[in-house]
């Protein structure tokens, strides 16, 4: 993992893609942070920040992850890594690892924005509500669960390829198109649909993960919703393993 | 029977099999290899010698078949027996962001050594590669091939594995970063054994105890260079430098093995020595008589004898020869098949 984190830090892409990142995001959030009083925004300010992260994960991750197997298969290096005592599983959580930690240093980072504007402007800080623990705890946890899916997604995407544009593009297009089918089932009752057996359990299963953003407005105001978080991990670990069963088909 | 007990090898393959889609890279082959032997693998490109390292070094799953690496079997305890191999790859591929030390750290975490351990290790394997200090500090992307194939070497070595697989490890290095990796392998010859594969027969000659040459999947010769040379070398070729005449000599020669051939005879001084190569079908003891009775007869005045021993070239040329007949002709078969009729 510190090796992976070492590749991570060497690599001027994700310093490009982090710090573009981050200003954006602080650019967009200044703006809504102005205009915040004339908008019909329901949820919490901090909230606008996760939006940001949650949108703007697309083209970030990819930075993050592409190069994890890719490269490793371009250069062969990943034989030479698959020749030591290490499971499959090992190696794929070991890349994982790496980049979700960078993701959680980008949203540590991102949230020194609200953190300077309540340093700095109290009193404006605290009508935003950026004095209250419990959001800031809720919109992290939401962040730190929707970014480890979300890495496991493109750690996943770089394993099928040896050609790290394709695992970019790969990435990008998979979060979209999870992000856009959240989107579609926004603020929908998926679960309600279907009242009738097997059905119902599959449509509340998959409305669980398709509807991961409605529960934006729980973890906003610092409610921690357990299904929710327990269906990201799944997410993770599906989206892990198949990257592990993956490498595994470089022995066949 | 003798109740002395075999030390257990630390290779033993058994009828192993390995398919890629329509090509059969391996068509069930079986050896052991002992403690501290150094056993050079050889033949042809696409005979299955890579595919038999990377199966050993659990890279490639085996269709089916046996392998045991220390004992342990390859199928059921894949992660243990990585802990007993050090893999140098073929082209040893290497990221090449990083130090030497750094890379040597990485390596020695992954096959899981630890503080004074892994300190010592990493510095005994720079030691015993030849990677100086200076050169530990490089970043891999600005060494030259020699020193990247010592980078990979050392790597290799970091966990003291009893197994080391060597892919083309020569390949591309100038003759004296050859004979370094050599020395390395000489000086830890008995303590670990060494599966090397090559196709500098020179090399394998130089510095393995025994050789295994593969063709199109099958083992076609497998022995120490002096049972190779018995198996596949009939004939014994040898040199005399005389002042006898040809005739003279010939007869003699021919008194003893009617079938002796005079293959050469060319003047090696002005005295007027000649040196006379003759070709013997029968075997060492027969060339050994004829010497011996050249020797007695005192005609001849012969100031040099020589056997001639064919070197590995030619025994790996004549192994495998019959073998890709072989398979030419089942080539040919199968095309008759599918030919259309006109």
């Amino acid at each position: 993992m510190r090796f992976e984190l070492f590749a991570l830090f060497v690599s001027p892409a994700t310093y490009v893609a982090s710090f573009y990142f981050l200003a954006l995001l602080g650019v967009g959030f200044r703006f809504f942070i102005e205009s915040f009083v004339l908008t019909d925004w329901i949820l919490p300010p901090l909230a606008s920040l996760v939006v940001g992260l949650i949108f703007g994960a697309p083209a970030l991750i990819p930075f993050l992850t592409m190069r994890s197997f890719a490269e490793e298969r371009r250069l062969g290096t990943l034989e030479t890594l698959m020749s030591a005592p290490v499971s499959n599983l090992g190696i794929v959580l070991g890349k994982w690892t790496a980049s979700y930690l960078f993701f959680i240093f980008i949203t540590i980072a991102s949230f020194c924005f609200p953190l300077i504007i309540s340093l700095w402007f109290p009193e404006q800080s605290h009508s935003l509500g950026f004095d209250r623990v419990e959001q800031w705890i809720g919109t992290l946890i939401f962040l730190l669960i929707f970014g480890a899916s979300f890495s496991a997604v493109g750690i996943f995407a770089s394993s099928v390829t040896n050609n790290q544009m394709v695992a970019g593009m790969l990435t990008f297009t998979l979060l979209t198109l999870y992000l856009s089918v959240m989107m579609f089932y926004f603020g929908e009752n998926i679960d309600s649909q279907f009242t009738n057996g097997p059905t119902q359990v599959v449509w509340s299963c998959l409305g669980a993960v398709f509807g991961g953003l409605n529960k934006m407005q729980y973890f906003s105001v610092g409610i921690i919703d357990i299904p929710t978080v327990l269906y990201q991990f799944v997410v993770t670990f599906y989206f892990l393993i198949l990257a592990s069963t993956q490498i595994d088909q470089v022995k066949k | 029977m003798s109740n002395e007990r075999k030390p257990l090898p630390i290779v033993e393959v058994l009828n192993l099999r390995k398919r890629y889609r329509s090509t059969e890279a391996l068509r069930g082959i079986s050896f052991s290899i002992g403690k501290g032997e150094i056993v050079g693998f050889l033949g042809p490109n696409g005979a299955g010698k890579s595919t038999t390292l990377r199966i050993l070094s659990g890279l490639v799953a085996a269709d089916s078949g046996e392998a045991k690496v220390c004992g342990v079997d390859l199928a059921e305890e894949e992660g243990e027996v990585r802990e007993h191999i050090g893999y140098l790859a073929e082209n040893n591929p290497l990221p090449e962001d990083f130090r030497v030390i750094e890379y040597l750290k990485y390596r020695a975490s992954l096959k899981g050594l630890k503080g004074s351990r892994k300190r010592e290790r990493i510095k005994s394997v720079l030691e015993i590669c030849d990677l100086e200090r200076q050169i530990s500090e490089k970043r891999i992307g600005n060494l030259s091939k020699g020193f990247r194939q010592r980078v990979g070497i050392a790597d290799s070595l970091l966990a003291e594995p009893r197994l080391i697989i060597l892919d083309e490890p020569t390949i591309g290095l100038d003759p004296r970063q050859s004979a370094i990796t050599r020395k390395m392998m000489e000086r830890l010859r008995g303590e670990v054994s060494f599966i090397l594969s090559s196709h500098i027969l020179s090399e394998v000659e130089a510095c393995c105890d025994r050789m295994i040459i593969l063709s199109h999947g099958q083992i076609v010769a497998e022995g120490t260079l002096l049972e190779l040379q018995k198996k596949f070398i009939q004939s014994v070729a040898f040199e005399i430098v005389s002042k006898a005449k040809k005739i003279e000599l010939q007869r003699s020669v021919r008194r003893i093995d009617p079938q002796c051939e005079l293959l050469q005879d060319d003047p090696v001084e002005i005295t007027g020595r000649r040196r006379f190569t003759f070709n013997c079908t029968k075997g060492q003891e027969t060339v050994e008589l004829i010497l011996r009775t050249l020797l007695e007869s005192n005609n001849f005045e012969i100031s040099e004898f020589q056997v001639c021993r064919p070197d590995l070239e030619t025994i790996f040329l004549k192994a495998t020869k019959q073998n890709w007949q072989e398979m030419d002709l089942l080539g040919r078969g199968k095309n008759k098949i599918f030919k259309p009729q006109n």
